[in-house]
């Protein structure tokens, strides 16, 4: 019933995938409004953050 | 040994220079007792902030295996390196099978650059007509969660009205 249709094996490199996961200014969506299980929600979260790290998607919408 | 998956990023400029670079970062993890999986080559890639005053760079990913206490020597190494803007060295359980997908995204960049050059300007239509309704696609999906909110807020305006009338 997910709006979100996560694959199986996922990691930091799909980034097209975590895009779904952050808002506009840069933060990450929370597991109260992604609606996806706890499990994943982590999984999204560290990706995001290493994804973040390697200039792969943003902090924020206030980089210069 | 462990697993281990190298991402580095290096200088766009020195772009021409991935191969020596590539040999010279092989013979460092060589000399480290570190065996090298595969390699793959990301290419140049927009930055999503600038590092260093640069906003491209070229992507490289390595997947390799070795003794952790020698990868201490190789950071090390690498640390001081000029024509590296960023890397990360992460332990993985097992070495992803296959291409990854930026690496995908990137071979399809430029097939659709070369595409562009060669092909009839058909083509390229339908191209941007498939990237314009992802885009659609996409600005629904993040549109969706406001929508509703605004809607339900409708329909207890609307409650009210009616409820007023109903006192009437």
């Amino acid at each position: 019933m997910s709006k979100y249709d996560l694959p199986k094996n996922f990691d930091y490199k799909d980034v097209n995938i975590l895009k779904q996961f952050i808002t506009e200014t840069g933060k990450i969506i929370p597991a109260r409004v992604t609606g996806i299980s706890a499990s994943n929600q982590r999984k999204i979260t560290r990706y995001i953050k290493i994804a973040r790290y390697l200039a792969l998607i943003p902090y924020t919408d206030m980089h210069k | 040994m462990k697993k281990y998956e190298a991402i580095v990023i290096l200088n766009p400029n020195l772009s021409s220079k991935v191969e020596e670079f590539t040999k010279k970062f092989e013979k460092i993890l060589v000399e480290n007792s570190f065996s090298i999986k595969n390699c793959e080559d990301i290419g140049r890639r927009q930055l999503s902030y600038s590092i260093n005053n640069h906003n491209k760079g070229h992507y490289l990913i390595f997947n390799i295996e070795g003794d952790p206490i020698k990868l201490i020597d190789v950071e090390n190494k690498i640390k001081y390196d000029e024509s590296i803007i960023r890397h990360l060295f992460m332990s993985v359980k097992e070495h992803s099978e296959g291409d990854s997908q930026l690496f995908l995204d990137s071979k399809k960049n430029k097939h659709e650059i070369e595409d562009d050059n060669e092909t009839t300007p058909k083509s390229k239509d339908l191209k941007t007509k498939q990237d314009d309704d992802a885009l659609k696609k996409d600005s629904h999906q993040s549109e969706d969660n406001e929508g509703s909110s605004e809607n339900q807020k409708e329909e207890s305006l609307t409650d009210n009205t009616d409820k007023e009338k109903d006192d009437e």
